[in-house]
């Protein structure tokens, strides 16, 4: 109970977090200029009239604090309602591009936690200058290069100059980009503190004792650097919501982030509110997670 | 960039366009030798917006290929027979008669009757409020069928328009899913069929093998891009899209890839610098002010920068060649070059000092306006310049609080579609300030109502007059919008309208050929 505690006063804290940040986007939407009845309007010519009858079925024209209200209280059922503009269920859009979102985000945490991990691990067990090097490039790298840049980049070396890979659709390039853009945040960080914990007496014991380099970075000193790799995994699974949003875009990805922006250029309120509840809901919960387990796993926090 | 596959003037424009009719008479346009059955085209041009073709009345370029109307229009702007093989008009202009095509058949297997097109119009009489066809539908006195394979329509009054705006009366079958309300999945009689619709996405449109056009389609389906952030360019170079609009500064890249040719619309999309009419403040309420704001834009700079080498300078809603344009209201066009010295004299005459007044300035974001913006300062005037999204700016406009604009309007199956924004109660009037003028209101309708082309004409061109001379907006000029096709289609060339199907070609005579 006294571990539980903390854990479910984060996640209230978190939901509370989230529940704020899609009032912000319900108020951010509302700023904009336009609705959806504009973007219908223009498509279809309505005349002034018709487009306020049409926002009066809507019920756009109530109170925006009532709209809010009404919302929540659907979604909280499960319901996040129609999409205005292309009428369907908001959820139906949801299934469709989550998948995406998903395949994407949890290829490029692989690709970013393997590589920086297995640098840190592989440049701590052979006291390698030359791994060292590499993790300074690819700290530097991950600072200086936007991943939309990298992503032009790799469009124009793998599939203009190459032929290897697709422009649209393709999962490979945005998953090795946002890789080795996660994996340069943080192996500088893992190195550093597995570069500690091979100081620890236990370590130098087993060194002592003869045992194989890499024996060591795993038995010994990957359990010590365990709660930091945790709260760095928890950094990079949150970072990837902006990083998955820009390569939907550029590799034209139907996926949750090309979805939101679509449906804030056509201020299809539903789909946003939607789109960024999943997406809010999804931190929280990561957070949330991240949290539980560093309790679990270093009774430190706890204390 | 390689001025030959760009040579676009009208001239060249008209010379394709002729050409084009030409090769359709002699066979198919396009096709060295026999065109290779099979494939899927990767087309991206417009997007998708509803699974309703009724409801759908924006610049459209998807659902062509899968309804078809009773007439289309050519590549050079001119009616043509589609579903209806022939049609005629009353003399006074009131009465319509379509003879449907034998042996067209819906996407279910049935054959098109008059009793279903009768029920299309009706539908869209009593269903679609606002669009292209709402006025148009009020004139509709009766329409019906006069045995299986002819339907009668009767006006209350003459419309010229109508036998171009039926070109977007999409022919459904009344069986369709959500005919009551909205219908979720068309069965039309295109040579292809709606298939998987994901919205901003793609849509899968699979070849209809049964379609009433013997030996068409070639390809096995067309896959069509909606999503709004890819990279068309560089998709095209890939070899991702087959068919794409591109951007102007795009094409040198493209043309040097070797693997695409640039092609235009056939109709241009037109230019302009409006100012608010519906809430005008002083002083830009004042003719001469506008005029002199005119004046300080060079249209010549702004018409290469939009359009390059195929922009052109004029003052009409028509590009030079269409049959409304007017030469000699063209050479009289007192904004054609701009004249700072009479511009502030206009100014003095007005009692105007420019640096004492703002414009308050609202554009799409892009960089044109910006280059209207510093022209317009040379006058002295302050310039407050507000540049938002396509919703944004235009929601805007609707607020009538601003003062001036620098907006563009593209193809349009008719030249009404341009003049109905004119009108009082025209739809989406925002981008030209929002005229409200009865005298402009009758003369449009009095061209709508001409049955006579030369009468028309000439009641447009008043029309014109009456603009210029009230300074409601300034015509910039024309650019034709571009597309690019991968060599290895054949037998595809843009029509007049984004449409991707029409009587005389689109994507039914496309081909995919070995790279």
């Amino acid at each position: 109970m006294r571990r539980l505690l903390p854990v479910v006063t984060a996640l209230a804290a978190g939901l509370a977090r989230a529940l704020a940040i899609v009032a912000v986007a319900f108020f951010l939407c509302r700023v904009m200029p336009g609705d959806v009845v504009d973007v219908l309007g223009l498509e279809g010519g309505l005349t002034d009239a018709q487009q306020a009858e049409l926002r009066a079925a809507l019920g756009l024209d109530r109170p925006v604090i009532a709209q809010f209200v009404d919302w929540g209280a659907q979604a909280l059922g499960g319901d996040f309602g129609r999409s205005v503009r292309f009428d369907r269920p908001v959820a139906e859009m949801l299934v469709h591009a989550a998948p995406v979102t998903l395949e994407l985000a949890l290829g490029s945490f692989g690709v970013g936690i393997g590589l920086a991990f297995g640098l840190a691990i592989a440049a701590t067990s052979l006291r390698s200058r030359v791994l060292d090097a590499v993790i300074d490039a690819l700290n530097v790298w991950s600072i200086a290069v936007p991943t939309f840049c990298a992503g032009v980049v790799g469009i124009i070396v793998f599939s203009l100059w190459l032929g290897w890979l697709p422009v649209i659709g393709s999962l490979v390039l945005p998953i090795l980009i946002i890789g080795l853009d996660n994996a340069g945040q943080i192996v500088k960080l893992v190195r550093e503190d597995l570069a500690e914990a091979v100081m620890l007496p236990h370590v130098r014991t087993a060194r002592a004792k003869g045992l194989s380099p890499w024996r060591i970075a795993l038995v010994h000193v990957l359990p010590v650097a365990a709660p930091i790799a945790l709260v760095l995994s928890g950094l990079v699974l949150s970072g990837l919501v902006a990083g998955t949003l820009t390569m939907e875009i550029l590799f034209g990805l139907p996926g949750i982030g090309s979805l939101m922006l679509n449906a804030v250029h056509g201020r299809d309120l539903p789909v946003v509110l939607a789109a960024v509840t999943v997406v809010a809901v999804a931190l929280v919960a990561i957070n949330t997670l991240v949290d539980a387990l560093h309790r679990l796993i270093d009774p430190r926090v706890t204390r | 960039m390689p001025r030959s596959s760009l040579s676009l003037s009208r001239r060249g424009l008209l010379a394709s366009a002729a050409g084009l009719g030409v090769a359709a008479l002699a066979g198919r346009s396009g096709f060295a030798a026999t065109p290779t059955a099979g494939g899927v085209l990767r087309y991206a041009t417009l997007g998708l917006d509803t699974s309703d073709p009724h409801r759908h009345t924006g610049s459209i370029a998807v659902q062509q290929c899968y309804v078809e109307a009773l007439t289309s229009i050519a590549a050079d702007g001119s009616v043509e027979p589609f579903l209806a093989e022939r049609f005629t008009v009353s003399p006074d202009g009131r009465n319509y008669r379509f003879e449907l095509r034998p042996g067209v058949t819906f996407h279910n297997g049935d054959p098109l009757t008059a009793a279903d097109v009768v029920a299309n119009i009706e539908r869209v009489k009593s269903k679609v409020k606002g669009g292209w066809l709402a006025s148009a539908m009020k004139l509709v006195d009766g329409a019906a069928a006069d045995g299986p394979n002819v339907v009668t329509l009767s006006l209350s009054k003459p419309y010229a328009p109508l036998l171009n705006l039926f070109s977007e009366l999409w022919i459904l079958s009344p069986k369709s899913d959500g005919w009551a309300e909205t219908i979720k999945t068309p069965i039309g009689t295109g040579p292809f069929t709606f298939g998987t619709w994901v919205p901003k996405v793609k849509l899968t449109a699979p070849a209809y093998r049964n379609y009433w056009r013997s030996g068409e389609p070639h390809l096995s389906a067309i896959e069509f891009d909606l999503g709004d952030g890819t990279d068309k360019a560089l998709a095209l170079r890939a070899g991702d899209l087959h068919v794409a609009n591109v951007e102007r500064d795009t094409v040198e890249a493209l043309v040097a890839s070797g693997k695409v040719d640039i092609k235009a619309l056939k109709d241009t999309a037109w230019f302009s610098i409006a100012f608010n009419n519906r809430k005008p403040r002083p002083p830009f309420d004042d003719p001469r002010v506008r005029s002199a704001i005119a004046l300080a834009v060079d249209k010549a700079a702004i018409m290469k920068f939009v359009g390059g080498a195929e922009g052109v300078v004029t003052n009409q809603l028509v590009a030079p060649g269409n049959v409304y344009f007017d030469q000699a209201l063209h050479d009289a066009d007192p904004f054609a070059k701009p004249d700072l010295a009479k511009a502030k004299a206009l100014l003095a005459e007005a009692r105007v000092k420019p640096e004492d007044h703002t414009i308050e300035f609202v554009s799409w974001v892009g960089p044109y306006p910006q280059i209207v913006v510093q022209m317009v300062r040379k006058l002295g005037f302050k310039v407050n310049h507000v540049a938002l999204d396509d919703i944004g700016a235009q929601k805007r406009l609707g607020q009538y609080d601003w003062d001036m604009n620098a907006m563009s309007s593209g193809p349009r199956a008719d030249l009404f579609l341009r003049w109905v924004r004119l009108m009082t109660d025209g739809p989406n009037p925002v981008l030209w300030g929002g005229i409200q003028d009865a005298e402009l209101d009758r003369t449009i309708t009095a061209a709508v109502e001409e049955p006579d082309l030369a009468r028309r004409k000439a009641i447009y061109l008043d029309a014109t007059r009456r603009v210029a001379e009230k300074v409601y907006f300034v015509v910039l000029g024309h650019a034709p919008d571009l597309v690019a096709v991968a060599k290895t289609v054949q037998g595809y060339e843009p029509g007049f309208t984004w449409a991707c199907h029409w009587a005389s070609g689109g994507v039914a005579r496309a081909a995919l050929v070995a790279a």
